[in-house]
């Protein structure tokens, strides 16, 4: 630190010196285990009780949401408000997810949807996500007034990003996320700006949706619109990226095409992809085409009467991977 | 050892890192050279006193070689203290959000349907020999949709309503 003393008029040195005893310390008192911080991290944001404002910067794009979660009595309740564009909310209990739309006064209702909103964002178990990534410990860093440690889980190949999580001391709860690129730059966060834990997170009454008091029936219908049936595409990614899995295969229709696409979902456990398939134009493309915007990854190739497409939270190369081993299945 | 100079200050270090930063830090002039005018940029974003920059010429070359903009889509300028200064310094910057899709276009590489091969451990050494092809910017067709799809964004047009919303009263 004799360089510190060098610029004793600099504010950075005091906080370097403190965040270094600080963590140092903190991992001496907490074993160092990284893989029973990441089991606590995706255990937590099912079972802790937690509501508050997070942010969401993904390339260019901001987006703030209120998000309120409940476990009662073993069942997950949640209810998800995005701050920004259209009002609408999503409510969830389990695995049934319910979605108000003021504006068009319908409340719609997918069984077949498994989106998890931040904190949930480690979707799968910590042995898969271990298996793809190594799992380290960074600094403990205090986020909102609470002590938090960090969680590197470092790609094991270059088929995915980096990631860090920020866990919450007593109750393990992801506060922070980042994903990093190749070039270790931020290309994606998540962050509590606001959130109060267990008992203070609120009262059962308040992960019901403000519009659900507008609605005077119910009618129940779990069935998913016909156009948007699970099952067989007849299309098979041949080479999956080591480490994903495929998820859920679908057809569906899709404003402004005249014929379905079909879908088909891989994952990693934190990472997902997307590969549609559809008839190629008209106009018909000729070229592969791809872009790069936050996580946000594209990849589009033409075989012969249809269009391969790749959306993902992956490095190009491997969208490059899935798109171009998509063949009919044999 | 720039990068990591610059990592350590903008506290993106464990404390082995940091340590290990540091120290090299103090074995040669040039880093310490580094070390100091990063941190006269920092006071000077934050509008501290300019008087500490004792060699401004040495502060703006280092602005200059930061890597442009528009060059790196994925470079997230709002993270670095080096970033914050481009982005005070280039006027050009504030086209950035325009050029948000880069893509690539008849670059495919001669590897077509690189892998075949269904071993996992195949799979993965394979990937990373094929690479990703160089960006040129594409029109992006009709991405809004397949965006909303992948993301599971709930759409009033993509599934049924399951109750009547009659208004209470």
């Amino acid at each position: 630190m004799r360089v510190c003393a060098a610029r004793p008029r600099s504010r950075w040195l005091p906080a370097i010196a403190f965040g270094v005893a600080c963590s140092s310390h903190a991992a001496a008192s907490t074993g160092n285990e990284p893989f029973s911080w990441l089991q606590r991290a995706t255990g937590s944001a099912r079972t802790v009780n937690y509501s508050g404002t997070f942010v969401h910067t993904n390339g260019d794009r901001i987006s703030t949401f209120r998000i309120t979660h409940l476990n009662v009595n073993g069942e997950e309740h949640e209810r998800i408000e995005p701050l920004d564009g259209p009002p609408h909310e999503i409510v969830r209990k389990n695995d049934e997810m319910y979605c108000h739309f003021p504006d068009a006064r319908t409340v719609r209702l997918d069984t077949r949807i498994t989106a998890r909103y931040f904190p949930a964002i480690l979707r799968s178990t910590p042995e898969a996500i271990a298996a793809s990534y190594d799992v380290k410990l960074g600094k403990v860093e205090r986020i909102l007034g609470l002590d938090c440690q960090w969680i590197r889980l470092q790609p094991k190949d270059k088929l995915r990003f980096e990631q860090r999580v920020c866990a919450e001391g007593t109750t393990g709860l992801v506060v922070r996320a980042k994903t990093l690129n190749d070039q270790k730059q931020v290309i994606e966060q998540y962050t509590f700006t606001e959130l109060r834990l267990g008992a203070q997170a609120g009262k059962p009454a308040d992960e019901r949706s403000k519009f659900e008091r507008r609605v005077k029936q119910w009618r129940t219908d779990k069935q998913p619109r016909e156009e948007a049936r699970t099952g067989d595409t007849g299309w098979a990614v041949m080479s999956v990226p080591a480490g994903f899995q495929k998820v859920t295969e679908l057809r569906r229709s899709l404003p402004g095409r005249s014929q379905p696409v079909s879908q088909i979902v891989l994952s990693d456990g934190l990472a997902n992809v997307s590969v549609f398939v559809e008839p190629n134009g008209p106009p018909s493309r000729t070229d592969e085409a791809s872009s790069e915007d936050g996580t946000t990854t594209l990849f589009s190739r033409p075989m012969g009467d249809h269009l391969v497409t790749v959306l993902g939270e992956v490095p190009l190369a491997t969208a490059q991977q899935v798109g171009r081993s998509v063949a009919r299945r044999p | 050892m720039k990068q990591d100079i610059s990592s350590l200050m903008d506290g993106e270090c464990d404390p082995r890192e940091a340590d290990r930063i540091i120290k090299a830090c103090c074995t040669s002039e040039e880093h310490k050279d580094t070390w100091n005018v990063y941190h006269a940029i920092g006071e000077a974003i934050r509008g501290q006193s300019t008087a500490a920059i004792t060699r401004p010429e040495r502060v703006m070359a280092a602005v200059a070689k930061e890597p442009t903009v528009i060059g790196g889509p994925r470079r997230n300028l709002l993270e670095t203290t080096i970033g914050r200064v481009a982005l005070a310094a280039a006027a050009s910057v504030a086209t950035i959000g325009v050029v948000s899709w880069i893509g690539t276009q008849g670059g495919a590489p001669a590897v077509s349907a690189p892998v075949v091969a269904t071993s996992k451990g195949t799979a993965a050494s394979a990937i990373q020999t094929v690479g990703a092809t160089k960006s040129v910017p594409v029109a992006a067709p009709d991405l809004q949709e397949y965006l909303s799809a992948h993301r599971q964004v709930p759409s009033a047009d993509a599934y049924r309503p399951v109750a009547n919303a009659t208004p209470a009263r």
